[in-house]
C-alpha cells in the first residue's frame, strides 16, 4: 500500500471519512458523530477506516501523507452560543458599534421583538483613548492610562478572550499592536484577536463584529484542533493535518486556530469543493449544488467551474466578513412541517419537525405531516429501505398525519402529500432563484448538482419550475463532502484598504500594493508548502455614490501596462455590467479593497469512481456489493416484486412500486449501484441508493455517464412539450 | 370562504406570487442606480388588480404598505385603454401619490385579452426638481416648488417607450442619468413581474388565479378578523403631535378616534388640526398608508399585507386637515411626518383595546444635510445623516431597539460606515454611541437613541439644512411608561454660544471646527416604571445605559 490522503466531514448525525491512496483507490467509512467532543466520532471512523484497508490504525496514519478535515466546532459554538465569554477593546467614544449593527432589523413588521443579546455585552466592550485618522496618522496617542483601567477590568471579569478593535487600524495597527502586546504580558491565557490581523479592511462593523465572532468561537476551535493533531500524532499520523476553512480552501492547523471565524462554513465548504470537483470530472463549468437536509436546504453556485465566494455573509445573525463561499441555507427539508394557519392557509415550513420527534413516519410522536410523509406516502420513499434499512419508516404513522391534515382541508390523501411535495418545491427553486439573481446569472444554463441524502427526491421538479434542463446525482452523494475536501488547494487570502490615503491611485502605486500583498502572502503559504504557489489578484470596488463594494477578480490585466488604473477600472465596470445590467463609465470608480489570495495547488486526486467502495455495509468487495440479488430483495418485502431483465437491453430494475406521477403509477425502482454506464431510463422512475433516492417524472430521460451516475435531461429541454 | 379552488391550489398561487414580488425587489435593489434605493432600500413593490385592491407587496418600507391602492385606482380612473405592453408612470399626491419624490411605474399584466392585474413599482428618486435637492424644503408653501408633478402619463405606449417624455422628466430633475437609470431599474422590475405573472397565468388560467386570490383574500380577512375580534369593543381616542410646522405654528395635534368592534375597526382623523402651509401636510394616500402601517403593527406580523387584511378597516378623515390636505399644499414631510404621528395616535387609541399588541412609540426623523467643500481633494460634497439613528419603542416583548430608526423605516434604513464617512468627507465622528438616558423608561425601556459629535474639518465654511420633527416631542410612552427623550442637536463653534438647532432650518453657516452635537431622541417605555424588575433596572446602571439616577 502506498501513501492515504484522508478526508473527514463532521456532519450533524454521521461523520464521513473517504480515504484515496495513490493508485485512485476509494474506501469510506462512516461513524456516528459526537457533538460533544467530535473528535471521538474522528477517531471511531479512522478505526473503521483502517479496518476497511485491514491495517491497524497506527500503521495506518503512518502511511497517510494528509489528513483533510471540515469542523462544525465554530459553527456549532455559534448556533448554541456556547462560545468563550469575550471581552471588547475599542476606541472610545464609540463602544456600541457591535450592537448598532448599523441601525438594520429584520422583519418589518414586527415590532413585538426584543433585541438580540450581542456577542459582547456592553459591560465589556471597553473603550480606550486613541484615534486615529483615515489615512492612519495619530489622532490622539494610545493613552496607557485608560489601557491599563480597561485591562483591569478585563481581569475582573474573568474572560476567555479578547476582541480588539479600534477605529482605521486597518490602516496602521500600531495602537492595536502595542494594545495585544500588553495583553499578552499581563492576560497570557486568554485568546487575542486583533482585527488589523483578522480583517484588516475599512468599515468598522463589518471589522469589529467578525474580530468577535473570531474571539467568541477562537478558544474552542484552538482546544478542539489542539487535541485532535495531538491524539492524530500520538496514533502515528506523520503527515499534514489541515483545516476546510469556509472559502474553501485549506490551511493548517494554527491558522485555523488564529482564524477561527473563517472555519464558521468549514463543513458545508467540503461539499462545494466536492461539486467543484464534480464539475472537473464532468466537463460542466456552470452548476448550482443542491444539499437538501433535514431542516434545510444548501444551494451554491459553481459558474466557469470557480465556486462563488462572498464577503456579505454571517451565522445566526451575526456579521462574519471574511470571504466564504457563498451559501444559501432556505429553511425547507424532509422535516419541514404542513400547517394550516387561522385563515385556513396552507403552509410547508419553516416550521421542522428536527431530529425529535421528526416526521410522523419516523414513529417518534411527529403528528403533523412533513415532507418525508408527502414523499413516503407518495410511493417516493420506500418504508423499508429508508437510509440503507436502518431506520424503517411507519408507514401507517404517517397516514395518519396525513390523513388528518386531508380532512382539515378536504382534499385527499394523495392530494395533500402531493401539495406538500409541491409546496416544498416552490421555496427551495425560489432559493436557487434569489441566488442566480444575485449574481447576474440565468439558472437556465446551469445544471443541478443533486447531493445530500433528500435532494434526490426534490431536484427534477425543483429544476423543472426553474426551467433548469439537466440534473446531476452523483453516486456518493452522501460523501461527497468528505470526497470534495480531497480535491481543495492550501489557500491564504491577504486583503489592504486604499481608499483614504489621499489623492488618486496611480499605476505604480498600485503595482506597489499588489507587489507587496503578493510578497505577504507566498510567504506564508510557502511556510505551509513546499509546491508551487499562484496567486489570484482581485479587488473591492464601487462607484463614488453607491454604499457597496463588488470583489473584481483582476486575472487577465497586464500589470505593467501604461494605463493599469484604466484597465483596472475598466474590468469593474464590465463586472458591474453582469451583475446589475449597466454600468456608469463616466462616474467616479473609488478602489477600497486590494486582496492577493495564494494558492497552493495539491497534485490531483487519482480518481477512478469505479474503485470506490460503497460507506455502509461490511467488508464486502465490490462485486458483492452490486450484484443485484442476495440481500437486496429482502429490503423490499411488501411491495416490490424482482423482474426480469427489460428486453430492450436496459438493465434490469430491482423492483417495481406504486408511486404517484399525474395518478398512481407502477414504476420500477432501480438500485444505483447496479447501473451500467451508458444504460438509460425514461421516467418514471426511482433509482435508490444507500443514503439517497432518487425521482424522475414522465418524459425526463436519465442515463448513467460513465462515473455510474445519473445525468438526468428534463423532458422540456427535450421536446416544446 | 371562496371555494372555487382547493387550499393547495391557493397556497401554490399565494406562494407565487409572493415570490413573484420579491424576486421584483431583488431585481430593483441590483438594477437601481443611486444610493437611496441600492442600500437605503426605499422602494416598494406590489401587485395589485384591477380594482385597485392589493394583491401582494414585498416587505420593504411599511410606509408605503397601503399607499399603491390609491395609486393604482387613479390610473384606472385617468386610463380606461390600456393595453398589452403600455407602462404608466406618476407621482403627484393629488392623483394618488404620496409625495413628489415617490415615482411609480404601473406595468398591466393580461391573460389573453382580459387585463387582470398591474405590476408595481414606487421608487423614492434622490431629486425631482423644485426649488431644493431632494425636494425636502422647509421653506415651501405651494407643491410647485416642491418639484415636477406627474400625473398618470403612459411612458410606453404598447411597447413603445416613449423616449421624449423620459427626456423632459430627466431634464426636469438635477442629476438626470441617476434618474433614468432609476427609472430603467423600475421598469425592467415591473416588466420581470408582468413576465412571471404572465407564467402563472399560463399555468392555472386566469379566472383559477383570480379565485385563488379572492380566497387568499378571504383567509387574510379571517385572520385578521380573528385577531380583531379578541380586542376589546369600545370608541378609543390617540393624539400626538408634531413639533412645529417651521412656519410658525406649534403643536399641531393629530387626533385619532377608533372605534371598534366586533371585528370591525374605523379610524377617524377627522379632529386633526388645519392644514399647514409648509410641507408638514399629509397627502390623502399617505395618510391612508400610514393608517394601514399602524393596524399592520398591531397585528400579527407573518398575516400578508394584502386587500384582505386590511378590509377590517375604514378611514374616516376631513380634506383640508394636517392629515389631508387640499390640492396645491405642499407634503413632501408628509412620508416621515406626520406619519409618524399618525401611527402613534392610532397605537394610542387601540393601545386601550389591545394593550399588549401596542407597542410604545419608535424615534422620529430629524435630519441634517451638509454642503461644502473637502479640502484635501478640492472637491464640493452633500453628505446626508444617516447615522445616529433614533431608538425604538419598548414593546410586550422587551426593551427597545437602540439605535435602530423611526416608526415609518422601522430597521430598514442602514447608515453606513464611519470609517467611510471620514475617508470620504471632511468629518470626523468624536463620538458615536448610545446615549444613557435616553429611552423611555417603563417596565420595559426605550431603546437608545445616539450620541453623535461630529466635528466638520473643513476649510472653508460649508452650510447645513435640517428637515425633521421631534425636538420637542419624544417618542410615546405606552400604557404608563415614558416617553422617549426627544432629540436635542446643536451647533458649537468657538467663541459662540452654543446654537440648538431647529427641525426644519435652510441655510445654517457651519465654520471650520464647528461641532454638531447631536443627541437623537429615545424610545418610549412600556408598561409602568414601577414594574421594571431590578434585575433589569441593575442591568440598565451596569451597562451605562441609564445614570443610575437617570431615566427619561
Amino acid at each position: 500500500m502506498t501513501s492515504l490522503r484522508i478526508g473527514i466531514d463532521v456532519g450533524g448525525t454521521f461523520t464521513d471519512l473517504v480515504a484515496v491512496d495513490a493508485d485512485g483507490r476509494t474506501l469510506f467509512a462512516k461513524s456516528p458523530s459526537t457533538p460533544q467532543d467530535p473528535s471521538i466520532g474522528v477517531m471511531a471512523g479512522l478505526d473503521e477506516l483502517a479496518r476497511r484497508h485491514g491495517l491497524p490504525l497506527g500503521e495506518m496514519l503512518a502511511r497517510t501523507e494528509r489528513i483533510v478535515h471540515g469542523t462544525t466546532v465554530a459553527t456549532n459554538a455559534l448556533l448554541e452560543r456556547k462560545g468563550a465569554r469575550v471581552a471588547l477593546l475599542t476606541t472610545e467614544g464609540h463602544r456600541d458599534v457591535l450592537e448598532m449593527r448599523e441601525g438594520l432589523k429584520d422583519a418589518r413588521y414586527d415590532l413585538r421583538v426584543a433585541p438580540p443579546a450581542p456577542l459582547v455585552p456592553r459591560r465589556l466592550r471597553l473603550g480606550v483613548r486613541e484615534r486615529l485618522r483615515p489615512d492612519g496618522t495619530v489622532e490622539t496617542a494610545l493613552d496607557e492610562a485608560s489601557l491599563d483601567a480597561a485591562i483591569a477590568a478585563i481581569r475582573a471579569a474573568d474572560v476567555a478572550a479578547v476582541a480588539v478593535c479600534y477605529l482605521h487600524a486597518y490602516k496602521n495597527p500600531a495602537h492595536e499592536i502595542a494594545t495585544v502586546e500588553r495583553l499578552a504580558r499581563e492576560l497570557p491565557d486568554v485568546y487575542v484577536s486583533r482585527s488589523s490581523d483578522v480583517l484588516p479592511q475599512i468599515k468598522e462593523y463589518e471589522r469589529l463584529s467578525t474580530t468577535v465572532v473570531n474571539a467568541y468561537v477562537g478558544p474552542a476551535v484552538r482546544r478542539y484542533l489542539t487535541n485532535l493533531e495531538r491524539r492524530l500524532r500520538d496514533g502515528g499520523l506523520a503527515g499534514n493535518l489541515f483545516i476546510i476553512l469556509s472559502h474553501g480552501g485549506m490551511a493548517p492547523v494554527d491558522e485555523a486556530g488564529r482564524l477561527a471565524a473563517a472555519t464558521v462554513l468549514s463543513g458545508p465548504a467540503g461539499g462545494v469543493a466536492g461539486s467543484r470537483r464534480c464539475a472537473q470530472l464532468l466537463g460542466i463549468g456552470d452548476l448550482i449544488p443542491f444539499d437538501v437536509g433535514g431542516t434545510s436546504t444548501d444551494i451554491s453556485l459553481i459558474a466557469g467551474g470557480e465556486a462563488a465566494l462572498s464577503s456579505e455573509r454571517g451565522l445566526a445573525g451575526e456579521r462574519i466578513a471574511l470571504r466564504s463561499l457563498d451559501i444559501a441555507s432556505v429553511a425547507a427539508g424532509g422535516g419541514s412541517l404542513a400547517q394550516l394557519d387561522a385563515g385556513g392557509g396552507f403552509h410547508v415550513g419553516p416550521e421542522s419537525a428536527g431530529a425529535v420527534p421528526g416526521p410522523a413516519c419516523y414513529g417518534q410522536g411527529g403528528a403533523a405531516p412533513a415532507v418525508t410523509d408527502a414523499n413516503l406516502l407518495l410511493g417516493y420513499l420506500d418504508a423499508a429501505t429508508f437510509l440503507g434499512g436502518r431506520r424503517p419508516l411507519d408507514l401507517a404513522a404517517a397516514e395518519r398525519a396525513m390523513d388528518a391534515m386531508a380532512e382539515r382541508l378536504r382534499l385527499t390523501r394523495d392530494q395533500t402529500a402531493l401539495g406538500i411535495h409541491r409546496l416544498i418545491n416552490l421555496k427551495m427553486a425560489d432559493g436557487i432563484r434569489l441566488m442566480t439573481l444575485r449574481r447576474g446569472v440565468d439558472p437556465r444554463r446551469f445544471a443541478l448538482l443533486s447531493f445530500g441524502g433528500g435532494a434526490g427526491l426534490h431536484a427534477v421538479e425543483v429544476a423543472r419550475e426553474l426551467e433548469i434542463p439537466r440534473v446531476i446525482v452523483p453516486t456518493v452523494a452522501s460523501v461527497l463532502s468528505a470526497w470534495g475536501m480531497l480535491a481543495s488547494d492550501l489557500r491564504y487570502e491577504v486583503s489592504r484598504t486604499h481608499v483614504g490615503d489621499g489623492g488618486a491611485m496611480t499605476g505604480a502605486r498600485m503595482q506597489d500594493v499588489f507587489a507587496e500583498l503578493e510578497r505577504q502572502a507566498r510567504a506564508r503559504l510557502t511556510a505551509w508548502f513546499d509546491g508551487a504557489i499562484r496567486t489570484e489578484r482581485s479587488a473591492e470596488m464601487r462607484y463614488g455614490e453607491q454604499v457597496f463594494e463588488i470583489d473584481v477578480a483582476l486575472g487577465d490585466i497586464d500589470w505593467q501596462a501604461p494605463d493599469l488604473v484604466a484597465r483596472v477600472e475598466e474590468c469593474f465596470h464590465r463586472r458591474h455590467e453582469d451583475l446589475y445590467t449597466y454600468a456608469s463609465r463616466g462616474q467616479e470608480v473609488v478602489f477600497v479593497n486590494a486582496r492577493v489570495a495564494a494558492v497552493g495547488a495539491v497534485p490531483t486526486l487519482e480518481h477512478d469512481p469505479k474503485r470506490w467502495t460503497p460507506a455502509f455495509g461490511q467488508d464486502h468487495a465490490r462485486g458483492e456489493v452490486l450484484r443485484p440479488d442476495g440481500d437486496s430483495t429482502k429490503n423490499h418485502p411488501a411491495r416490490a416484486q424482482r423482474e426480469p431483465p427489460a428486453p430492450d437491453g436496459e438493465a434490469p430494475a430491482t423492483a417495481r412500486r406504486r408511486a404517484y406521477f399525474d395518478g398512481w403509477r407502477d414504476v420500477p425502482v432501480h438500485r444505483m449501484e447496479t447501473l451500467a454506464p451508458g444504460a438509460a431510463f425514461d421516467g418514471p422512475a426511482i433509482f435508490e441508493a444507500e443514503t439517497t433516492t432518487v425521482v424522475i417524472g414522465e418524459g425526463d430521460r436519465a442515463t448513467v455517464n460513465e462515473l455510474g451516475w445519473l445525468d438526468i435531461a428534463l423532458r422540456s429541454s427535450l421536446s416544446p412539450a | 370562504m371562496s371555494s372555487a379552488v382547493d387550499p393547495i391550489t391557493r397556497s401554490v398561487v399565494e406562494h407565487r406570487l409572493s415570490s413573484i414580488v420579491t424576486e421584483m425587489g431583488e431585481a430593483m435593489l441590483r438594477t437601481s442606480y443611486s444610493q437611496i434605493l441600492n442600500s437605503s432600500r426605499d422602494f416598494s413593490i406590489a401587485i395589485t388588480d384591477t380594482q385597485g385592491r392589493l394583491v401582494a407587496q414585498a416587505d420593504h418600507i411599511p410606509v408605503h404598505v397601503g399607499a399603491l391602492p390609491w395609486a393604482t385606482k387613479a390610473v384606472e380612473e385617468r386610463f380606461r385603454d390600456v393595453a398589452p405592453g403600455d407602462v404608466i408612470l406618476m407621482n403627484d399626491p393629488y392623483h394618488g401619490g404620496s409625495h413628489l419624490p415617490d415615482l411609480t411605474a404601473f406595468v398591466p399584466v393580461f391573460d389573453g385579452e382580459t387585463r387582470l392585474f398591474w405590476a408595481v413599482v414606487r421608487a423614492h428618486q434622490s431629486d425631482i426638481g423644485g426649488s431644493t435637492y431632494g425636494g425636502y424644503n422647509p421653506g415651501a408653501t405651494e407643491i410647485w416648488q416642491e418639484g415636477l408633478r406627474i400625473p398618470p402619463i403612459r411612458l410606453h405606449e404598447a411597447g413603445r417607450p416613449r423616449d421624449d417624455l423620459v427626456d423632459l422628466l430627466a431634464l426636469n430633475t438635477r442629476n438626470g442619468r441617476d434618474f433614468r437609470g432609476d427609472l430603467a431599474a423600475m421598469v425592467g422590475a415591473a416588466h420581470l413581474g408582468e413576465r412571471r405573472l404572465g407564467r402563472l397565468f399560463a399555468e392555472f388560467g386566469g379566472a383559477t388565479v383570480m379565485d385563488a386570490v379572492a380566497s387568499i383574500f378571504d383567509a387574510a380577512e379571517q385572520r385578521t378578523r380573528a385577531i380583531v375580534a379578541e380586542w376589546e369593543d369600545g370608541v378609543f381616542e390617540g393624539e400626538a403631535f408634531l413639533d412645529d410646522d417651521g412656519h410658525g405654528r406649534q403643536d399641531l395635534r393629530i387626533h385619532a378616534r377608533v372605534t371598534k368592534r366586533g371585528s370591525d375597526i374605523t379610524i377617524d382623523l377627522s379632529d386633526s388640526d388645519e392644514q399647514s402651509t409648509s410641507f408638514v401636510n399629509s397627502s390623502h394616500a399617505n395618510m391612508q398608508s400610514a393608517c394601514m402601517m399602524a393596524f399592520a403593527f398591531l397585528i400579527d406580523p407573518d398575516i400578508p399585507k394584502n386587500a384582505g387584511s386590511f378590509r377590517p378597516v375604514t378611514v374616516v378623515a376631513r380634506e383640508g386637515t394636517i392629515v389631508w390636505a387640499e390640492p396645491g399644499r405642499p407634503v413632501t414631510m408628509c412620508t416621515s411626518h406626520p406619519s409618524n404621528e399618525i401611527v402613534e395616535a392610532i397605537v394610542k387609541a387601540l393601545s386601550q383595546s389591545c394593550p399588549a399588541r401596542a407597542m410604545a412609540g419608535w424615534g422620529r426623523r430629524f435630519r441634517i444635510a451638509l454642503q461644502g467643500e473637502d479640502p484635501r481633494t478640492g472637491r464640493s460634497f452633500i453628505w446626508h445623516m444617516f447615522h445616529a439613528r433614533p431608538g425604538g419603542g419598548a414593546s410586550v416583548a422587551g426593551d427597545g431597539w437602540s439605535s435602530i430608526g423611526e416608526w415609518h423605516t422601522v430597521g430598514g434604513l442602514k447608515f453606513g460606515s464611519v470609517e467611510f464617512a471620514e475617508a470620504r468627507f471632511p468629518l470626523h465622528f468624536r463620538r458615536h454611541e448610545f446615549d444613557p438616558d435616553s429611552g423611555g423608561d417603563g417596565r420595559h425601556r426605550g431603546g437608545l437613541g445616539v450620541a453623535l459629535d461630529l466635528v466638520v474639518e473643513t476649510a472653508e465654511p460649508a452650510l447645513a439644512n435640517t428637515a425633521g420633527d421631534g425636538a420637542r416631542h419624544g417618542a410615546c410612552g405606552m400604557l404608563g411608561g415614558h416617553d422617549g427623550r426627544p432629540h436635542a442637536y446643536r451647533l458649537l463653534s468657538a467663541g459662540q454660544p452654543p446654537r440648538t438647532l431647529r427641525t426644519k432650518e435652510v441655510g445654517i453657516a457651519v465654520r471650520p471646527g464647528d461641532v454638531f452635537e447631536v443627541r437623537s431622541g429615545g424610545g418610549g417605555g412600556w408598561g409602568p416604571p414601577s414594574e421594571r424588575s431590578a434585575a433589569a433596572r441593575a442591568r440598565d446602571v451596569a451597562e451605562d445605559l441609564v445614570a443610575a439616577q437617570g431615566g427619561a
